[in-house]
């Protein structure tokens, strides 16, 4: 059992990080963190790089949880990845940041968030940032 | 940043040899079929370049050649958005190429506008985009927009094919 | 011919609304460009050039030229604030400068790579202004047989020193002679290589041909190799220098002009030397050393004035010999013939007012990128984020679109699908385009002047080193073709370097 996590460089993924890491440690699971990305153009700014990779493992390590990082960018939205991961390594949690959206743009822009809330199989928990 | 350097590679190369010297021998079997009665006012002809050129090419080709054979590498070209740790993605050029020869043939009957679309929306399926209909709206537009650009800004009037009267 | 006036004469050209307009389409394009990966100012000219048969010569050559500098300043922003930055013309501003920008201090860096642009583009066009006619005065003496020892010492000169395999430079050269060979021999009429081919009686259309190489073969190559880990671009707000970074910068800016320049200016010199020497200088010279490597401002100030002075320089044998020395030159060079304008000595009594036109708008586009660039820098980083499938699939678009246009026939877009192929594969093995491009354009003229000088001697081959000028050029070119066996030589003394870095530099310690 895992508990998956959607991460971007964000305060909102941080939070969830965070909260993933709390969560990890209470039921002693391991804990896979997915940051993806399209891979469509040259700068994606929300495709962590080595630095923040490397201070993420430094972290989960020192607190002695169980961990694996995955870095897909094979074309797919993040929700799908996230999605994806939670089927494969069948997992019993799913952790990701919320955003503030305003209406419109949630209509518009199609939330990731969303998605991922309505088409898991597990629980979803869904953290704010701040 | 070379791992284009297999044994294979190596041969590879040897194909640009191959082109070089087909080329050189291409151009000096056609020059040498022209006639070219001397003249005083243009002593030189329009052999004499030709040969020289083919000359040349075929001198490149077998130097290259030896180069190729001696280990010597012609450095592939890089760049800010370019990876050149693994071999050319072919999955991607040959939809790429599809998508181009689809519009040569569909440019003179279909029109621009067909083919234009094709085209454009044929491209960024080859190179990833998953947003179908949102790409083929985009290449629509983008096709009907350089019709009448073209037609209207700079006078130059792209067949309209098929859709000839509706245009 | 007085230059005040005829430059004041340009500014009132130029300076008309539409001119003015295509002047910021030009620079707006040209920033785009320049930090969008994959592309460049040759490739956007190219793609262009169709368009030209529609407009007024005087506002297209105004509109390449503000791509020309804009891609300068664009890929200066692009070097600074990416995390990574790759291979790019502006890579020794991407030494120090992406250092200070994670350092944060991108605001200075870009600043000063703004304002030392326009500073040397300004005295770089001001040395164009004044040194092209002169160039022009001695020029036109020249007869045919020291013209054609020009050309062919151009060719040598980007085949054999710019590169690193002179071997595949020739191949690429003698390729291109070969397509420019295609179609009618001037002087007799007869066909040449257009195996019965009808549709190829012409030869190949210039525009045609640069479109393939530039765009089609670029676009196909970048899209076989798309970098697939995406990277990001470092956060800044707007530019800005605070007084000591003022004080720093100033000296360096003149200093990278001064260097880059002459060699813009010569046919082999192109824009990496001058900013590596600029580099080096400003290291040997600078009160803080130390920071070199860390984030130097200097270090950014330099080079990146002696890449806008390298352009304008390259600009001088371009309008007043009709000797292209890099690929934008090359393209529009291109532009020129598809007028039907002869580029040569004659060019700025024939064509007086768009010249001088040109070169106003010059001065006004340089003024442009620093408005556009200064205050919207972030704004243009925001560009690098755009999707690389409608960047490309957009380039194959209007390049096909373009390549159609020239002559509404099909058959042109079949040699761009083989050309553009050639260009793929040229990239692949490391054949260097600027030779073939050259040889496409400048192989039907070189050979025109030695028929020419052939003529005017009878037949008699001594009519070749008839003038002295010649013989002089021709001694160059023997140095040149003698020069790498003579540092062969050199170099069995010394450990071998990296092709970069000249021999003397300390700037080895740049790399992580």
């Amino acid at each position: 059992m895992t508990i998956v996590v959607g991460y971007v460089p964000t305060p909102e993924g941080e939070a969830a990080l965070t909260q993933a890491i709390a969560e990890a440690r209470r039921s002693s699971t391991t804990l896979l963190v997915i940051n993806s990305s399209r891979g469509d153009a040259l700068v994606d700014n929300r495709y962590a790089q080595e630095q923040e990779i490397q201070s993420i493992e430094d972290r989960l390590a020192t607190q002695g949880i169980d961990h694996v990082i995955k870095q897909p960018v094979r074309g797919h939205d993040a929700a799908a990845e996230v999605l994806d991961a939670a089927e494969e390594h069948n997992a019993e949690l799913i952790v990701i940041g919320l955003r503030r959206r305003t209406p419109v743009g949630k209509l518009i822009m199609g939330s990731v968030s969303q998605r991922i809330l309505l088409e898991a199989d597990c629980p979803v928990l869904a953290v704010k940032a701040g | 940043m070379t791992s284009l350097t297999t044994g294979l590679k190596g041969r590879a190369e040897l194909g640009v040899s191959l082109l070089l010297g087909a080329a050189g021998v291409l151009v000096f079997l056609d020059a040498n079929g022209l006639v070219t009665p001397y003249s005083k006012s243009d002593p030189v002809g329009p052999k004499t370049v030709p040969f020289i050129v083919a000359g040349m090419l075929v001198v490149c080709a077998v130097l290259l050649a030896i180069n190729v054979l001696r280990g010597g590498k012609g450095e592939a070209e890089g760049g800010e958005d370019v990876d050149l740790e693994h071999p050319a993605d072919w999955k991607t050029i040959l939809p790429l190429a599809g998508a181009f020869i689809l519009n040569i043939l569909l440019v003179d009957w279909a029109g621009w506008v067909i083919s234009g679309t094709v085209l454009f929306w044929g491209s960024v399926l080859a190179l990833g985009s998953r947003h179908y209909v949102r790409d083929g709206l985009i290449s629509v537009a983008l096709s009907l927009l350089t019709f009448y650009g073209f037609y209207l800004g700079l006078g130059i009037a792209l067949p309209a094919g098929l859709l000839e009267g509706i245009l | 011919m007085d230059v005040w006036s005829s430059l004041m004469d340009g500014f009132a050209t130029a300076l008309t609304p539409m001119n003015f307009m295509y002047a910021v389409i030009g620079v707006i394009l040209g920033t785009a460009v320049g930090v969008l990966p994959g592309l460049g100012p040759a490739m956007t000219v190219a793609l262009l050039l169709p368009v030209t048969y529609a407009l007024e010569p005087t506002s297209a050559f105004i509109m390449f030229a503000g791509i020309y500098y804009g891609g300068m300043y664009g890929g200066s922003t692009t070097s600074i604030l990416l995390n990574t930055p790759g291979e790019s013309s502006s890579v020794v501003t991407a030494i120090e400068g992406n250092k200070m920008a994670k350092a944060g201090r991108a605001a200075q860096a870009l600043a000063t790579a703004a304002i030392g642009s326009f500073v040397a583009g300004t005295i770089g066009t001001a040395l164009l202004a004044v040194c092209a006619p002169i160039v022009v005065k001695f020029a036109v003496s020249l007869g045919a047989p020291s013209y054609f020892a020009i050309m062919v010492l151009a060719l040598l000169a980007v085949t054999a020193v710019l590169g690193s395999s002179r071997l595949r430079g020739f191949a690429s050269l003698g390729l291109g002679l070969a397509i420019g060979l295609v179609g009618m021999d001037s002087v007799t009429g007869q066909r040449r290589l257009t195996f019965g081919q009808p549709l190829l009686a012409d030869g190949l259309d210039i525009v045609v041909v640069a479109v393939a190489i530039f765009a089609v073969g670029e676009a196909l190559w970048v899209a076989a190799h798309l970098r697939r880990t995406p990277l990001h671009a470092i956060p800044v707000g707007q530019p800005w220098m605070g007084k000591s970074d003022w004080k720093r910068s100033w000296k360096p800016w003149l200093r990278g002009t001064a260097f880059g320049f002459p060699f813009g200016a010569l046919p082999a010199g192109g824009a990496e030397i001058p900013t590596f020497l600029s580099y080096v200088t400003e290291k040997r010279l600078s009160k803080h050393p130390e920071e070199f490597g860390k984030g130097a401002i200097e270090g950014v100030a330099g080079p990146e004035a002696a890449n806008n002075a390298a352009a304008a320089g390259t600009l001088t044998p371009m309008l007043a010999l009709g000797l292209p020395t890099n690929a934008t030159a090359a393209v529009m060079l291109a532009a020129f013939t598809s007028y039907g304008i002869q580029p040569g000595p004659q060019l700025f009594t024939s064509q007086g007012p768009l010249v001088w036109a040109l070169i106003a708008s010059l001065f006004i586009g340089n003024f442009l990128l620093l408005i556009i660039n200064l205050p919207l820098a972030p704004m243009w980083a925001k560009l690098l984020q755009l999707p690389r499938p409608y960047l490309y699939a957009g380039i194959l678009f209007f390049a096909t679109l373009g390549a159609y246009s020239v002559n509404l026939q099909a058959f042109d877009l079949v040699i761009l699908l083989v050309l553009g192929a050639l260009g793929f594969m040229m990239r692949r093995f490391g054949l260097p385009v600027l030779p073939l491009i050259l040889g496409v354009i400048l192989g039907p003229r070189i050979e025109g002047q030695l028929r020419k000088t052939l003529q005017l001697s009878a037949g008699d081959p001594a009519g070749l080193w008839s003038e002295p000028i010649a013989v002089g050029i021709y001694v160059i070119i023997g140095l040149i073709l003698l020069w790498p066996f003579a540092y062969k030589l050199i170099r069995r003394n010394r450990p071998k370097n990296s092709p970069l870095l000249p021999a003397n530099s300390g700037a080895a310690d740049y790399s992580d």
